[in-house]
């Protein structure tokens, strides 16, 4: 496949994606929950007198584009991804740092109160997931040996990880709802603050921020079930079928359990991400490092 | 998959002119916030120059390190600076470069001085400042004949001007060793500094001298060899095997200096200002994390309830009626509704006012 097929089929992919997860997700949600979900009517662009108008422009852009970059190395069948990459997990989290700074921009520049807010939030939020989040992958790549996404299915043919690694699973569920902006920790798009971003941009900006978005919750969903749930392995469905149940099964079940817990704060999530989930993943790897040394899941 | 020359030339112009715009318009624009994202444009670039080089891992650890890194430093540069969003600075008279990389950031307008301090600024003695920030270089000369006058005012001004001043004043000292060394600067507050030209002259010949040096090496060593794939297995087990006493060595020093800024960030005993005190006494007892909850998504769910100790919030408010309405109203009077963190800060003002 040429480099532009590729590209196209990439786009194509996330542009699926995110169209099923903006159709799956409000089916568990009420009516007029906050979130980068948020039923929020399209319109036109706000008027903003103080804008910084380069940073405005650039926030929903780079957004999508950090969604895209990160959809290349989702694989959805054995050869079915955008590039393998021999570092795909590891190019996967970095290249979802820049919705992160997409976020910060988009805030920053349409300069109202509640969107500079959310560039605050956003790099808290960075900051408290960033190291769980490193941790719930590292479990999964050292079963694997190997940061590649496709070798990551691979190895999972006979054992998921999810079975070894309850604890790495249930930290990737935390740290991927931090991630994805969505249900406990949703500050950034409180409603408090309007919804953050998405009060703040109108027309395809706004377009943007919701398909990247629902892309996000996608990817965040899809690495979970390549690392955890076996990627495409399954009996009698065709690979890319079984890829997208497990992910929207995934999806379900974060969305569930993030519903069941009140939102958390800044202030809380931090504390949660450093005083437990961290201390937790450690555990994991140390856990992980024992079964590896005692065969499991290695031929 | 390999690039053909023609692409590898157009990725390499393109990412090196990134690095070097980037680096241009961090030293340039007004907006303090954009200056940090131009550095961060400009470790982007270089992070794109490695990927040519196939050290995609190197690459990637930049790109990783810088985003986040940065976004946190620009956070907190947010918070200690004036005018980060550079509306003020963008006010003034700028060089043609400055207003390139300025482009887009709307100047605050001086005779309404949005900004509190700068109004006081105006306010206190220069009544020709205001006036003169806005008709740049044509009261220049004016300026300049009253160059000793201003000095002094400014030195009457800096010590009238609060804290938090911090742009203002560090563009007003600027300016006053312009007019010292006959500087040819009519724009107060501007980034220009009569050194300015000389350094670039020098940073333009270091730049020749290092590439005339390179180009100078003879026998440059070319290899075809194809890069490893697997490159980033193999730092991996350097990294946990030769090099392993050095890595882990630096690790523990990064955690020494995490424990030493630490250590000096811890309240101290040395006596303060009265200004440093402010802050702290109005942190001196912040509210438990416990206590930062928001409303349950969920309807139906019984609320958490906010518990807060009576005493604590009574003396912070020097309100001591306080202690009396309910500990929600008291908690929330506490922490104004600036906090959007509570959800339920609305609903309980109403029913304190009622109360």
């Amino acid at each position: 496949m040429g480099v532009t097929l590729t590209a196209l089929a990439v786009l194509g992919a996330l542009a699926g994606g995110a169209l099923l997860t903006a159709w799956f997700e409000p089916k568990l949600k009420r009516a007029n929950e906050p979130g980068p979900a948020a039923p929020i009517r399209f319109a036109p662009e706000p008027k903003l007198e103080n804008a910084d108008r380069w940073m405005y422009l650039a926030g929903p852009v780079l957004v999508l584009t950090a969604v895209a970059l990160g959809m290349v190395v989702v694989p959805f069948g054995p050869g079915l991804v955008g590039q393998d990459l021999g570092i795909g997990v590891f190019y996967f989290i970095v290249v979802l740092d820049f919705a992160v700074l997409g976020l910060s921009l988009g805030g920053w520049g349409a300069d109202t109160k509640n969107a500079i807010e959310v560039y605050y939030r956003a790099t808290a939020q960075l900051v408290s997931y960033v190291v769980p989040l490193g941790l719930a992958y590292i479990g999964a790549i050292m079963m694997a040996r190997s940061l590649s996404t496709i070798q990551i299915v691979e190895r999972q043919r006979e054992l998921w990880y999810i079975i070894p690694q309850p604890i790495g699973f249930a930290l990737y569920v935390v740290t991927g709802l931090m991630q994805a902006y969505r249900a406990p920790f949703l500050e950034p798009f409180s409603s408090r603050i309007g919804h953050g971003v998405l009060s703040a941009f109108g027309g395809w900006k706004l377009l943007f921020w919701r398909v990247a978005m629902s892309g996000l919750l996608f990817l965040v969903a899809a690495m979970g079930a390549v690392l955890y749930l076996g990627g495409w392995h399954g009996p009698w469905l065709p690979a890319p079928v079984w890829m997208l149940i497990k992910t929207f099964a995934l999806m379900a079940l974060m969305l569930w359990l993030g519903r069941k817990v009140p939102p958390l704060s800044t202030a809380r999530m931090l504390e949660l991400s450093w005083k437990i989930l961290t201390p937790v993943g450690l555990l994991n790897v140390l856990i992980v490092g024992g079964l590896i040394l005692l065969g499991v899941g290695q031929k | 998959m390999t690039l053909g020359i023609a692409a590898q030339w157009f990725a390499f112009v393109a990412f090196s002119l990134i690095g070097l715009a980037g680096a241009l318009g961090m030293a340039t624009t007004m907006s303090m916030f954009r200056s940090g994202i131009f550095l961060m444009a400009s470790f982007l670039g270089v992070a794109g120059l490695f990927i040519l080089l196939s050290a995609d891992l190197l690459s990637l650890l930049q790109i990783m390190m810088y985003i986040g890194g940065m976004l946190v430093m620009i956070l907190f540069m947010v918070l200690f600076s004036h005018d980060p969003g550079g509306a003020m600075m963008a006010a003034m008279k700028m060089a043609r470069l400055e207003k390139f990389f300025s482009l887009g950031i709307k100047p605050m307008r001086m005779d309404h001085g949005g900004s509190e301090s700068h109004e006081q600024d105006e306010g206190n003695d220069h009544q020709s400042e205001g006036h003169h920030q806005e008709n740049g270089g044509e009261q220049h000369e004016e300026h300049r004949s009253h160059g000793e006058k201003h000095q002094h005012q400014r030195a009457h001004h800096e010590q009238q001007a609060g804290k938090g001043d911090g742009d203002g004043q560090g563009g007003h000292g600027e300016h006053g060793g312009h007019e010292e060394q006959g500087g040819h600067g009519g724009m107060d507050m501007s980034m220009t500094t009569p050194v300015k030209r000389h350094a670039a002259v020098l940073a333009a010949l270091m730049g020749l001298l290092l590439v005339g040096l390179l180009l100078a090496r003879p026998n440059w060593a070319v290899m075809d060899a194809t890069p490893n794939p697997n490159s980033a297995q193999q730092v991996g087990s350097l990294l946990m095997g030769k090099y392993m006493m050095a890595f882990e060595g630096a690790g523990l020093l990064i955690l020494l200096g995490i424990f030493g800024a630490v250590w000096l960030a811890r309240p101290g005993e040395h006596p303060g200002t009265e200004s440093r005190d402010a802050p702290v006494a109005e942190d001196g007892q912040p509210a438990s994390l416990r206590e930062d909850r928001l409303q349950p998504i969920v309807p139906g769910r019984r609320r958490l309830s906010v518990l807060v100790p009576h005493d604590i919030h009574a003396d912070r408010d020097g309100d001591h009626e306080l202690a009396d309405v309910p500990e929600e109203s008291a908690a929330d009077k506490e922490q104004p509704s600036e906090h959007p963190h509570h959800e339920q800060d609305e609903h309980n003002q109403h029913s304190q006012h009622k109360t």
